[in-house]
């Protein structure tokens, strides 16, 4: 009697250490990552958070000063170049959105059509992601240079040296400019949604629209298109969130200019923090533009939700 | 009906091909211009009109990148370093927090991980200036670890959700009969599970890779010496030292800069189509 309810206490004994031993190993698994989240990620978004409540100019405030939500209201009612990041922001992104949803989806149709040749295309689509942002900014202002750039080249051929023009240093082009270069280098990623959308279109579908007789048109507007739709909505989601997120190629290729033209949120929030040192105003920015990606992200998701499921 | 549907296919996918085909052309002129500028003579960069094929070969700007130029083969090294640094610790990190959130169960297992993911909505411009402040008053500012550190931590949530989702596709027994046969946890995961989820490794490696070989924002920001300096700032500042007429000299610097990510693109195709979409579908 004795032994035996004193073997089953060793058993419990046993169980319970294993189970701490097991505890320990998972805090051990566990710990690089979290302390990774913890410091660099998790401490900086609640700082920053703290930062853009205050009045703080770094190396010459002593130390941050609370302000409450004043600068935010600041930020929207007095800051003029604030309002200007917000425009050029927004134009860059219908733009950057157009030009990279469009050229992406006709591309992958297309190529998805061919029966040779698919991988040597796919292979220089992706090639642009591979280049660093910034060395693309380098390229494009190289390529559309006045001095020497290849299409005022042409250009200057063709017509008139008074057509040349400085894309980046011209207001009406700047943007535009930054918006190509940004297209370029993005569409490859689009364009992998895409292909994979299309290749998971059953054959059958479209064998049986052919045997009913429907032109490629009436297959892409009844079959393609319908079937790519959860495609589409991740790859919109994911190029506008892409498209508030400008920073190398504006410091790169224009500094923000012609004047301020070129202004996005990210080049705004980075020379208020690294040039004007002011950590209060550039925190704030920094806070409205993640609360507009975020709610960008949630508000596209449920917005297209209820179609995505009914669709199965 | 059916046959000449089926011709009508045929010189539809053959326009299509033309189309993409002229597209492709336009599409990587900007490189093909680039890397044709590289190799040509300075003297016929600047002959008007120009010709797009050169009229003579020359590795002069590639030998000029290696010998002349300033910071190039210090950036690269640096790249080198910042970059393989990032990737190990990121994939020991990872595949350990990845095995402890797909295969164990533990309270707050799915809270934690969701908390974890939730970080990756969050754009980096939130966390530049206090990790700066951070690392400016830590004194890592102008040091490997000063982009290491915060490189490991961005990458590790996507890390994070490409292991633990090959750990979870691994049958618990596996496991138990591990634990029953002895075999302590530590070496169970390292000897045992680790090649199964070998594919995820691959995956995590490159979208790592790719992203500390590209950075710039945080290069730029952090780091202002040419001696630690990355390649996606140094050539940047190489250009602005010798202004664009010199673009045979930063074309050439720019190709070199780009092989070893051309590689394993080229080693590692189909992980990295593969490794790039999922990153991008569950963001």
């Amino acid at each position: 009697m004795s032994t035996s309810s004193h073997n089953l206490d060793t058993i419990r004994t046993l169980k319970r250490r294993r189970k701490m031993a097991e505890n320990i190993n998972l805090i051990i698994f566990l710990l690089p990552a979290m302390l990774f989240v913890l410091v660099f990620i998790a401490f900086p978004v609640v700082y920053s958070g703290f930062l853009s409540l205050t009045k703080f100019k770094f190396g010459i405030d002593k130390a941050p000063v609370f302000i409450g939500l004043k600068g935010y209201i600041e930020r929207f009612t007095s800051d003029s170049l604030f309002i200007t990041a917000l425009k050029n922001q927004a134009v860059f992104a219908v733009l950057y959105f157009s030009i990279t949803f469009a050229v992406s989806l006709v591309v992958a149709i297309m190529i998805n059509e061919l029966t040779f040749g698919v991988q040597a295309f796919q292979v220089i689509f992706y090639l642009p992601m591979i280049i660093p942002m910034s060395l693309v900014g380098i390229i494009f202002a190289w390529l559309l240079s006045p001095i020497n750039g290849f299409i005022n080249i042409i250009v200057r051929s063709f017509g008139h040296p008074r057509f040349m023009f400085d894309w980046y240093q011209e207001p009406q082009t700047a943007l535009v400019g930054l918006v190509v270069a940004r297209s370029w280098k993005m569409v490859g990623f689009t364009l992998i949604i895409f292909i994979a959308g299309l290749k998971g279109i059953p054959k059958s579908f479209r064998e049986a629209a052919r045997v009913d007789g429907a032109s490629f048109w009436q297959e892409v507007k009844f079959i393609i298109i319908p079937n790519l739709k959860p495609y589409m909505l991740i790859s919109s989601i994911w190029i506008l969130i892409n498209s508030l997120k400008v920073f190398d190629l504006v410091k790169v290729v224009t500094e923000g200019g012609p004047g301020v033209r070129t202004y996005t949120l990210y080049y705004y929030s980075w020379k208020l923090a690294f040039e004007r040192r002011d950590l209060g105003q550039a925190s704030q920015v920094a806070y409205i533009t993640a609360a507009i990606i975020i709610l960008l992200a949630i508000g596209l998701n449920q917005l297209f939700k209820p179609e995505t499921a009914e669709r199965g | 009906m059916k046959k000449s549907s089926n011709l009508a296919y045929g010189n539809l996918t053959r326009i299509f091909f033309i189309l993409v085909l002229v597209f492709a052309l336009i599409y990587i002129f900007p490189v093909f211009w680039m890397f044709i500028t590289s190799i040509r003579p300075d003297n016929d960069i600047h002959k008007f009109p120009p010709t797009i094929m050169p009229h003579a070969l020359t590795l002069k700007n590639y030998i000029y990148v290696f010998t002349g130029m300033e910071g190039f083969l210090r950036y690269f090294l640096n790249s080198v370093v910042v970059t393989i640094s990032t990737v190990l610790i990121v994939l020991v990190a990872s595949a350990m927090s990845g095995y402890a959130f797909g295969m164990r169960k533990f309270r707050g297992n799915q809270l934690l991980f969701m908390l974890v993911l939730s970080v990756l909505t969050i754009p980096y411009i939130m966390y530049l200036i206090p990790i700066y402040i951070m690392e400016y008053r830590m004194g890592l500012t102008d040091t490997y670890l000063g982009l290491i550190l915060p490189y490991v931590a961005l990458n590790l949530p996507w890390g994070l959700l490409i292991m633990r989702g090959a750990f979870s596709t691994i049958p618990l027994d596996i496991r138990d009969a591990a634990v029953v046969d002895g075999c302590g946890e530590f070496r169970m995961v390292f000897q045992i599970l680790l090649p199964i989820v070998r594919p995820a490794f691959v995956t995590t490696t490159i979208i790592t890779f790719v992203f500390a070989w590209q950075e710039f924002m945080f290069a730029s920001t952090i780091n202002k010496k040419n001696e630690w300096q990355t390649l996606p700032v140094g050539i940047v500042w190489i250009r602005d030292e010798l202004q664009t007429m010199a673009m045979g000299k930063v074309g050439a610097a720019i190709i070199l800069s780009i092989i070893p990510v051309l590689i394993l693109f080229f080693i590692f195709r189909k992980f990295f189509i593969e490794g790039l979409s999922e990153g991008m579908l569950k963001g």
